[in-house]
């Protein structure tokens, strides 16, 4: 493995990492579970989906979160993140206000 | 496996971070957690034999409920029938009500009333305090022992879902940092290389082995705190959509007299499910238009929805299903994806032999976690004897709040067949000794120090684990009206504390020994400082064994 140079290597900005982690991660995980609710199997109204849909919110956070401090930087975490918001709510938005 | 150094720094600083902010609350969580696996039968060794009344046919329920609720005001609005299903001895009598407290929720003054027939056939009904010991581990395994609320939540319960969220970090972050020594050191439990190296490996080893384990209860404690809010958040996605079906029920009001025959809800039982067994009906508010029925069921080896059984809710008087947790069609793919999820965090669907192992990977969580601190410890201190401040309260804390939560749990068990020979509150008793010897332990803790406090409380725990097996040996000749049932469930419980004491005891042993004759710049190191002479010697001496 080639040595990094000191800014290829992951920088700490624990606080900037944690946050965006923390808020992006649950934002994100909100709307890809939003559209597993109306697009995924079953459909909105299988019973008991809206119980699996909130179980799945918190992995899917928890996970984010923990990988967000393999970010380079903590701007590069809130920018990743925040686009990956991005596409995530438009395609959920544009799924259901379109269709 | 080769993974860049940076990433495996920046994991490893997460891991000790996430790691010790919440191995103390979650060493206690673990380790009642484990308990609660045995809920019922501690309940069971807890109340006197005369406090439950003798068992009955099934086909003589119907009877005992209309003489009951004839006799006795308070039965008339709701109560509970409790049947023995075929596998366990029956340890509530079989009807019991509350005359006092009951509802919702962790009660400790409240007071049931029991009834049940005699061999002469008249109905027979005592009254006494709910024991709620086993409800009483419960909460400190769901809160850490943290007490009060916010809003109708517990403020333990919402302080364990933040610890989670961190522990599932904790868990990410261990496996990363371990994964390019993984193949190397996964089953290797070095003894002779020191006492680091052995904790080392036995925290590798229980955290990798249990991973899945471990996963899934993180993520279950983090949606059993939050579930509220998630839905709350939920509500946004799903719009005008209902999130829950309303199932409006009969309006119609009926009398306790119109209820059907016991034997009708068994054939309901059956007709929806097979492999079930009831374990309880239980009735409210039967003489208003809002008359439930809740119907406990249990089954070998079935993945349940609560923490011991199944629940359908029907209309007492129309059988009408409102609601169930089986796995029936009409709960379609998702119900028992769902019911899974608990299920695998309660450990009920293996019954006897699934509650053994999911006991053992509760202690080995509550090992993971000391060993985890007692790591951090390990790396924190300087080559010398005095060590910086944060280390030294740690230590006491970890000595201090784990060991004591575990000495409080002993002492409440050990003390409670005693309370119940003293005639006092039961329930207020065992949260004042639990309370009273744990805070006890943390501050002889501070003020003894990590090392001594180690050993004096590991031997106080083997002495109330000694006792209790002890106390059910002498109470046979204590007081004649006042004894404990003596069957395989109740007895369990005496030789596990029996198992525990010489546990403790071995424990109490090999820390003692560390402390006079171990490394001399541990934090567990307390023979004397100023006689240089002699420790030294016996670590030479023990070098050249």
């Amino acid at each position: 493995m080639a040595r990094l140079s000191a800014e290829e290597k992951i920088q700490p900005h624990w606080w900037t990492k944690s946050l965006a982690g923390a808020v992006l991660g649950l934002t994100f995980a909100f709307a890809v579970v939003g559209i597993f609710a109306w697009y995924g199997p079953g459909g909105i109204q299988s019973p008991n989906k809206v119980q699996f849909n909130m179980w799945m919110i918190s992995p899917v956070w928890l996970l984010i979160l923990s990988f967000s401090f393999l970010f380079r930087t903590g701007m590069r975490a809130v920018l990743v993140l925040g686009a990956a918001n991005l596409i995530a709510w438009a395609t959920f938005l544009l799924l259901r206000y379109s269709l | 496996m080769k993974i860049r150094s940076d990433i495996l720094r920046t994991y490893q600083s997460i891991h000790t971070w996430t790691g010790i902010t919440t191995g103390l609350l979650l060493f206690i969580a673990f380790f009642a957690g484990a308990l609660t696996m045995f809920k019922s039968p501690i309940t069971q060794w807890a109340v006197p034999e005369n406090h439950v009344l003798p068992a009955i046919s099934v086909g003589q329920y119907d009877e005992l409920v209309q003489q009951a609720t004839a006799q006795y005001e308070t039965a008339s609005n709701g109560f509970t029938l409790h049947f023995a299903p075929h596998q366990s001895p029956m340890h509530h009598s079989p009807m019991t009500w509350y005359e006092q407290g009951g509802g919702r929720g962790l009660s400790i003054d409240s007071h049931l009333r029991q009834a049940s027939f005699n061999k002469e056939g008249e109905l027979v009904s005592v009254a006494n305090q709910q024991n709620v010991l086993g409800d009483l581990i419960d909460q400190l395994h769901r809160t850490a022992g943290i007490p009060g609320k916010a809003g109708h939540e517990d403020i333990g319960v919402l302080v364990l879902g933040v610890a989670s969220a961190l522990y599932f970090i904790a868990l990410v972050s261990g496996v990363i940092f371990l994964l390019p020594t993984l193949v190397k050191s996964f089953f290797s439990l070095r003894q002779k290389k020191g006492a680091n190296r052995f904790w080392l490996d036995t925290h590798n080893l229980i955290g990798i082995t249990s991973l899945p384990f471990h996963l899934l209860i993180a993520w279950t404690v983090v949606v059993f705190a939050f579930h509220d809010m998630l839905y709350g958040g939920l509500s946004l996605i799903y719009g005008d959509e209902p999130m829950f079906e309303r199932n409006g029920g009969s309006k119609q009001v009926y009398s306790v007299a119109e209820l059907p025959p016991v034997e009708r809800y068994f054939e309901a039982v059956g007709d929806m499910v097979e492999g079930y067994d009831i374990v309880s009906l239980t009735f409210a508010d039967l003489a208003t238009p809002r008359a439930r029925l809740s119907i406990e069921v249990a089954g070998d080896g079935k993945l349940q929805r609560a923490a011991e059984t199944d629940i359908i809710a029907m209309h007492p008087f129309t059988l009408d299903v409102t609601y169930s947790t089986l796995s029936i069609p009409e709960n379609g793919a998702f119900g028992p994806l769902v019911k899974s999820f608990f299920a695998l965090h309660f450990g009920n669907f293996a019954n006897d032999t699934g509650r053994w192992i999911y006991f053992l990977l509760g202690m080995m969580g509550a090992i993971l976690f000391y060993t985890g601190n007692l790591l951090w410890l390990e790396k924190r201190r300087q080559k010398q004897a005095k060590q910086s401040r944060s280390v030294t309260i740690m230590a006491k804390l970890t000595i201090g709040v784990c060991l004591g939560s575990v000495l409080g749990v002993a002492t409440s068990i050990l003390a409670s067949k005693w309370l119940y020979l003293a005639g006092v509150d039961i329930n207020l008793g065992y949260i004042a000794i639990y309370y009273g010897i744990f805070v006890t332990s943390v501050a002889l803790t501070f003020w003894r120090g990590a090392a001594k406090s180690a050993v004096f409380l590991q031997a106080f725990i083997g002495l109330a684990c000694a006792g209790i097996p002890l106390t059910t040996l002498i109470s046979q000749w204590i007081h004649e009206n006042i004894q404990w049932q003596l069957v395989s469930n109740t007895l369990m419980v005496d030789v596990v504390a029996l198992v525990f004491a010489w546990i403790f005891f071995h424990a109490a042993k090999k820390t003692h020994r560390r402390a006079y004759y171990g490394e001399r710049n541990s934090i567990w190191y307390i023979g004397h400082s100023d006689n240089t002479q002699q420790p030294q010697r016996t670590e030479l001496v023990k070098k050249s064994t």
